[in-house]
């Protein structure tokens, strides 16, 4: 029975809270989650798990139930492991009557210096514990001294490089950012050391002195792509606060200035190459908008994918990742540099995104696609995000590093970085909408130890200037039973390993393939449950999954139906695919869970009822089963909202809401929503509200969608249905039976 | 003789307009009618021209002139023979009969057109404009003047104000409809878009790659064809800044003056000094060279073959890129006489080189180049003279650009009416002669078009090798000295009817400075001088200022050409066979000598060149020389005269002011003397003189004589500088005081401090082992007596 089957429709973000009732040290799980809360003792052991252990890591999520302490040992320096270099935490156990301590990673009895010595009362425990919070909490940040420095601590430096090619002006991007660029100039970090700069380019570069002295800026035209140079030593880059009448003057200019602009051509190459001459002494932020495929100079691409012959064949990888090394030379160059790129392609035709992305992947940036951007409809979208992107809580020239204890060590990590050692993540910026995640595997010996400890590292400059260190500890046990395994798995860090996993393979394999290798592990995992709990319990011939996994084989089932893995050539255009690759590396769990399976609601309750919008909705099952002609549903994935509107609604109550007869109206994905003000629309309007505030990493773009109206009903909400069979793929129940019947088998 | 010599420069200056309406003076009036004998008389056949002089009496004639058939071509002019009756006129060059056309039909004796009129051997045709489409109501304007200003901005900050206001000034002066455009340039250059109304726009090119013109236009978008010309760059809202050119963007980079002055004086407010770092011990970085192909390349693209010109202000040496004169290292000075003549300056050749293509360029364009160097080191004008001088472009060479002598000669350029220097544009000059006469070349601002033919001579001296040049840029005092050959063919000589008298016609087509078409017709005569035997008419021929000036522009361009030339070696030797040819003497007797007073200065001229900046360069830089050796070859005679022999004037109590002998012997201590070296004007007082003046008795009522005194040579001074360009600098300076050199550097030393035994109270002696021209004549005497 379909309607038995498990969903996510009560808490579909569930957090392994319960693991700090038992360690109360370990820092927020928002911070660091495990695939499994219990590390296997053996190699043989984690054999048998088959599904990827490994951890999540969200360094700077925002907690509003938490703040990290901040802790200056001033002149002391930071108390670190001699040898395993572990930071000071409060794991580590104090002897000697104070005068040492011990290591919780490695075990090593190192001297408690001098200043930050404390007696220890009849518990062992130090007398200030109270006052230490690097002693008492799970997360905290260290104020770095100067040896943690090569330099300076730079300030916030936000480089904006702009396309006013002639489709940029054309479909409002470049009005759209100058407008929100200039609505942020209050919020930008790190006032009143702010950087910033421009540099706008169509077939030529231009360059912009602000220089603060000057009444309005300079443009300067470099039109040698060949060899590319800047026209001035200084002032392409100027403190914000000094040049402000500058940049405003700037800013308020930039669309007139390009209004009639007729250039075709992108020389997004040596753009790339200026600012990064104007960027390199500093570092910092390198925001790309871009709306023309690179089609001069270095780093010109072509369009392909439109070929859907390559699809299914071993050529079709190749089209996931990028054609020239161009943009993986310069990522190398802005990481070593300190840059970050941020990716906002807003075109109306292909981009290239596989290889754009590229230098958001290596750089710690964040790629943001809007497919056929026209600045009425998406302006909003792009102010919310834009905004969001220049004033989140923002860590410059970072590394992150994680330690764990011997016996356990990490083999891979997934998201967007640059590998500069074994282990050390080179970020020049992070944020707070930045997850990452690695796989770890076991040192051949048996593990010994009760508790295995993980320390993630962030070494970073804060926006006002300070260099800090930001540490999450966790503890977790070490089992030496697959049960305890998988009682303490947790489904959400899986689906979050698993779909960086599959995405990646996707660049080096056919998409089927890719499906394949999920649906193997669940297989597998599945099979290898059944014989323990068989064993166990002598049961057979049911479909049995732990508890805590009971969910997962139907994200399993969302993450082949996703934009990045669903189908082939014709379910999403290549741009599309690579743009959710991207995001879905850096999401932190409840989001991409929230994409996966996003939510359902019937709406029209709220105005044809009249009490008030506090009640929340209930979640449906994502079928078209759960749609009432008669109704109003509100389909939400974190990016968008679709609303479908039932051919039965009540004509009146669409009146209210849109003012509109949207029988009358020639193009429904241009009635003005909620422009109206009444009852209806102001309770929809908080409801909306609701949603976005829940998360404000994202803002969703609304899309209005009639019942029976094809192609878009399809498009924006009957393929995402994904418990139905949509794209070629089983719908929920034959899924289950499939992997059910899957692991009967030898 | 050297008493005769005496009131020379006096006498020169006091000739009324020795020009003429002609223009046209010549080393010999008379001409030898052979080889041999023209190669006897030592001083080339040559003359100098003035081809648009301006005179009051010019007659303007409204209509296109009549030409004989080709391929000789030359204009009806007042020496041709008419036949009236038949309407028929006769060639006096290649004596073929010519038709009167029929609008010539009511012609006679009684109605003779003007270019017939005996005064009138000097012409001017206005040339009617072609009218595109052929509708003749569409008169077009005629084109605006264009001023492309390239300023260099690794400079001081002082000396950038300097500049800025020069600029603010000539904005100010500039016809309204004159199209004006600005490139500054640095480490890189600067190309600003003055039609760009939102805010300062420029576009930038790399200081150190040399740059084509293609490369240029592609970059500027103004290419036709290839990519740049996708419709891709902002359209400014301008109107169309003139009918020439309605399809280019030029308007973009070059605005009427009108509608860019706001925009250019905001520009020129925040324009700051080069801002690219110098390191300590290094030169800034400064790419003349590209600058000015950059600004080539503009002005090739917006209007080739319309007249503009660049005016280049320079405020040092070019370290990067192409064209550059010296390293960045400063340790490394800037290129002297000696390491030229040594060949260790290793940037030289290279540079002309590049300034020499770049020259080429501006030829085929017709644009002009001027380039305006202020800096206490040299510039580099040495290498970018060919690109000057082959475009009759200005120089100006100052030490600052807020030394008068930059900010009075700038301003000059723009100033219109009676100030106007008639800068006109374009110019084409045709050379036609008389049977057994060649034209060997030209020395001045111009080039060649390489149109060889017939009259062309097989030696060649400056631009040869043609009967028509280019002069991009010419204005009324612009003078060009064309050097003859006298090479009679077998065939004239046995004709049995020798023409006494041999013609030259000078045709000169040119935009003047209204920008109208005109075509300036001289033709001259002079007479043949038949064998050996008429030395009399040679002698009564020769004019020695002429000579002396031609013979200083050949032998500096010599000194250019040929390496190891002895040029003083070389003017002692021809003056002597000079004085051997035309002196009267007994063998071997040296007292015995003398000559025909239309010889009697020359030998002092002789003796001053030979002391001149023009030979003695080892006391100046490059640049000084290449900056004196263009003025002469392009200044008219009486001009080139004092700058190879200064005038000095003497102001005192007792006389009223008069021509002083060049001589250190004028100096006395109650008197005021006033030395015009052309490039420089000297004012110096007498020891007394001076004395007084610190006293202030000239501002007592009653030494308003005295008053007087003091000013008096101000004031001449000041006539002298109104009409000269450039601007002189002005010495104002006391006897014994440091600035005295100026004018003791000038004059003859008579009494030296070897010589001065009875030296007498308030005079003077000059340090210096340069022998008098006394002794200089003695010799001169003892050898030309010589068999
Ligand atoms: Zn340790
Ligand atoms: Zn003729």
């Amino acid at each position: 029975d379909a309607r038995s089957l498990p969903r996510p429709l009560d808490n579909y973000y569930e957090e392994p809270i319960s693991i700090r009732e038992k360690y109360p040290l370990n820092c927020h799980p928002r911070y660091l989650r495990l695939t499994t809360h219990a590390i296997p003792s053996s190699q043989s052991l984690l054999a048998r798990w088959h599904l990827p252990l490994g951890i999540v890591v969200h360094p700077l999520a925002e907690l509003s139930e938490e703040v990290v302490p901040i802790v200056n040992f001033g002149s002391a320096g930071i108390v670190r492991c001699r040898r395993c270099r572990t930071y000071i935490n409060p794991y580590v156990t104090f002897t000697d009557a104070g005068r040492k301590w011990r290591c919780n990673v490695c075990a090593l009895i190192n001297d408690v210096p001098g200043e930050y010595f404390c007696a220890l009362d009849a518990n062992g425990r130090r007398c200030d514990l109270e006052q230490r919070p690097e002693l008492t909490k799970g997360s905290i940040e260290f104020v770095a001294p100067t040896e943690y420095m090569v330099r300076p601590p730079m300030p916030p430096l936000y480089f904006f490089l702009i396309d006013v090619s002639v489709s940029s002006v054309r479909n409002g991007l470049l009005e759209a950012v100058a407008q929100t660029i200039k609505s942020c100039l209050d919020d930008l970090l790190g006032f009143p050391r702010t950087q910033i700069g421009f540099l706008t380019f169509d077939s030529t570069l231009h360059f912009y002195n602000l220089k603060a002295s000057l009444l309005q800026p300079q443009m300067m035209v470099v039109s040698d792509l060949e060899d590319i140079f800047l026209p001035l030593p200084d002032d392409l880059l100027v403190n914000l606060s000094d040049s402000r009448h500058v940049v405003d003057a700037l800013l308020d200019s930039l669309p007139s200035m390009f209004q009639d602009n007729a250039n075709l051509e992108s020389a997004f190459g040596p753009a790339l190459k200026a600012s990064f001459q104007v960027m390199s002494q500093l570092g910092g932020k390198l925001l790309v908008f871009q709306s023309t495929l690179p089609s001069v100079g270095v780093g010109r691409l072509r369009l392909r994918g439109d070929d859907l012959r390559v699809y299914g064949t071993d050529k079709e990888h190749n089209l996931r990742i990028p054609e020239d090394p161009f943009y993986k030379q310069m990522a190398a160059e802005f990481t070593k540099n300190q840059i970050a790129v941020d990716i906002f392609s807003l075109s109306e035709k292909y981009s290239d995104i596989a290889t754009l992305g590229t230098l958001a992947k290596y750089t710690g940036g964040q790629v943001y696609y809007y497919p056929s951007f026209k600045a009425e409809v998406f302006q909003e979208k792009l102010r919310h995000e834009l905004t969001r992107d220049l004033t989140r809580e923002t860590a410059w020239e970072a590394v992150m590093r994680i330690r764990c204890s011997k016996g356990v060590r990490f083999t891979t990590y997934h998201g967007h970085f640059m590998l500069r050692s074994a282990d050390l993540l080179a970020l020049p910026a992070v944020d707070s909408d930045k997850a990452f995640a690695m796989q770890l595997s076991l040192e051949e010996t048996l593990l010994t130890t009760q508790v295995v400890y993980f320390q993630v590292a962030l070494l970073y400059t804060s926006s006002s200037g300070e260099r800090r260190i930001r540490a999450h500890t966790t503890a977790v046990p070490v089992v030496p039973d697959l049960a305890e395994m998988y009682r303490q798995a947790d489904n959400g860090a899986i689906i979050s390993l698993l779909s960086r996993l599959a995405i990646e393979n996707s660049l080096s394999n056919k998409l089927d393939d890719a499906r394949q290798i999920i649906q193997l592990k669940i297989v597998k995992s599945l099979k290898e449950y059944r014989n323990l709990y068989a064993v166990q319990h002598r049961l057979s011939g049911r479909l049995i999954f732990p508890e805590s996994l009971k969910l997962l084989p139907l994200y399993a089932l969302c993450l082949c139906k996703s934009a990045a893995l669903r189908g082939g050539f014709a379910d999403a255009s290549l741009d599309e695919r690579c743009a959710a690759g991207y995001s879905m590396m850096i999401l932190p769990i409840r989001r991409l869970l929230k994409l996966l399976y996003p939510t359902l609601t019937r709406a029209d309750g709220l105005f044809t009822k009249a009490n008030d919008a506090e009640e929340s909705l209930k979640l449906l099952p994502l079928t078209a089963g759960s749609l009432d002609s008669r109704g109003l549903f509100s389909f939400d994935d974190g990016f968008s909202i679709v609303i479908w509107i039932g051919q039965m609604l009540p004509t009146d109550t669409i009146y209210k809401m849109f003012g509109v007869d949207l029988l009358m109206f020639p193009d429904i994905s241009k009635v003005p929503f909620c422009d109206q003000d009444n009852e209806v629309t102001r309770k929809i309007k908080k409801l909306l509200q609701a949603s976005r505030n829940e998360d404000p990493s994202y803002y969703q773009l609304i899309h209005l969608v009639r019942q029976g109206e094809q192609p878009r009903e399809s498009i924006l909400l009957l393929s995402r249905l994904v418990e139905d069979q949509v794209a070629g793929a089983s719908n929920y129940s034959d899924w289950i039976l499939q992997i059910h019947r899957q692991s009967q088998g030898p | 003789m050297a008493d005769t010599a005496g009131g020379a420069s006096a006498t020169a200056t006091a000739a009324p307009d020795p020009d003429g309406l002609d223009g046209v003076r010549m080393t010999w009036n008379a001409w030898p009618r052979s080889k041999v004998e023209a190669s006897k008389c030592v001083i080339p056949v040559a003359a100098s021209i003035s081809p648009i002089r301006s005179s009051p009496d010019l007659v303007v004639l409204p209509y296109s002139p009549l030409r004989c058939k080709p391929p000789c071509s030359a204009v009806l002019n007042p020496f041709c023979r008419v036949d009236f009756p038949s309407k028929i006129w006769i060639c006096p060059f290649c004596f073929s009969r010519n038709h009167f056309p029929h609008h010539y039909a009511s012609i006679s004796e009684t109605n003779v057109p003007g270019e017939l009129y005996p005064q009138c051997s000097t012409v001017e045709y206005t040339v009617p404009q072609l009218v595109a489409g052929g509708d003749p109501a569409a008169v077009p304007l005629p084109p605006p003047p264009i001023f492309l200003f390239v300023l260099d901005t690794c400079v001081i900050e002082e000396e950038l104000g300097f500049v800025k206001s020069a600029m603010r000034r000539a904005i100010g002066l500039v016809p309204e409809n004159a199209l004006v455009g600005l490139i500054t340039f640095g480490t890189q250059v600067h190309l600003h878009e003055l039609g760009f109304s939102d805010l300062s726009k420029s576009y930038v090119f790399r200081g150190t790659k040399d740059i084509t013109k293609e490369q240029i236009l592609c970059q500027l978008g103004l290419s036709v064809g290839g990519r740049a010309a996708a419709p891709g760059f902002p359209k400014v809202g301008m109107p169309q800044a003139n009918g020439l050119h309605p399809t280019s963007s030029v308007n973009r980079f070059l605005l009427p003056a009108t509608d860019c002055e706001y925009t250019l004086n905001a520009l020129l407010d925040e324009l700051q000094t080069d801002q690219w770092p110098v390191e300590a011990g290094n030169r800034s970085r400064r790419c003349t060279g590209v600058a000015l192909s950059v600004a080539t390349g503009l002005l090739g693209a917006c209007l080739p073959g319309t007249g503009a010109r660049i005016i280049a202000l320079v405020g040092g040496p070019c370290t990067e890129g192409p064209g550059m004169i010296v390293s960045k290292d400063l340790s490394d000075p800037v290129r002297s006489h000696k390491d030229l003549d040594k060949d260790a300056a290793p940037h030289f050749h290279k540079a002309v080189k590049v300034y020499d293509i770049l020259a080429k360029q501006l030829v085929s364009q017709g644009h002009v180049l001027d380039i305006f160097a202020s800096a206490l080191d040299q510039v580099g004008v040495a290498e970018m003279k060919v690109a000057v001088e082959r475009t009759g472009g200005l120089v100006v060479l100052a030490e600052s650009f807020g030394h008068p002598v930059f900010k009075e000669s700038f301003k000059r350029i723009f100033e219109s009416g009676e100030q106007s220097l008639g800068l006109s544009f374009n110019g084409n000059l045709e050379i036609n002669c008389s049977k057994d006469i060649k034209i060997q070349g030209i020395i001045g601002p111009c080039t060649s078009l390489e149109k060889k033919g017939t009259l062309c001579s097989d030696t060649v001296i400056g631009q040869g090798n043609t009967t028509a040049w280019k002069m991009c840029g010419l204005d009324s005092s612009t003078c060009l000295t064309v050097f003859f050959d006298i090479a009679p063919s077998e065939r004239s000589d046995q004709s049995g009817l020798p023409n006494p008298q041999l013609y030259l016609q000078f045709l000169t087509n040119y935009q003047n400075s209204e920008g109208q078409m005109r075509l300036r017709v001289t033709t001259v005569t002079r007479r043949w001088i038949e064998g050996s035997a008429n030395t009399a008419e040679l002698v009564d021929g020769f004019d020695q200022e002429t000579a002396a000036v031609i013979l200083a522009r050949f032998v500096s361009l010599k000194m250019e050409m040929e390496e190891e030339f002895d040029a003083t070696r070389w003017l002692d030797r021809s003056l002597i066979r000079l004085c051997s040819r035309f002196g009267d003497y007994r063998k071997d007797d040296p007292s015995s000598f003398t000559i025909n007073p239309n010889f009697s200065i020359f030998p002092q001229f002789m003796f001053n060149l030979r002391r001149s900046q023009f030979l003695q360069v080892f006391n100046n830089s490059p640049d000084e020389t290449a900056y004196f050796r263009m003025l002469l070859n392009r200044e008219n005679i009486t001009n080139s005269v004092v700058m190879i022999q200064p005038s000095l004037i003497s102001y005192s109590f007792n006389a009223p002011p008069s021509p002083a002998l060049l001589d250190v012997a004028s100096i006395a201590a109650d008197r005021i003397l006033l030395l015009d070296a052309y490039f420089s004007v000297v004012i110096f007082h007498g020891m007394t003189i001076a004395q007084w003046r610190n006293m202030g008795y000239q501002n007592q009522p009653e030494h308003q004589a005295f008053a007087q005194l003091l000013q008096a040579p101000h004031d001449d001074a000041q006539s002298i500088i109104k009409d000269r360009f450039p601007v002189p600098r002005v010495v104002v300076c006391d006897q014994h005081g440091s600035q005295a050199r100026f004018l003791l550097a000038k004059l003859n030393p008579s009494a030296t401090h070897n010589s001065a035994s009875e030296v007498a109270p308030g005079s003077d002696v000059i340090f210096t082992d340069d022998v008098s021209l006394q002794v200089f004549c003695e010799h001169l005497q003892r050898l030309a007596v010589q068999s």
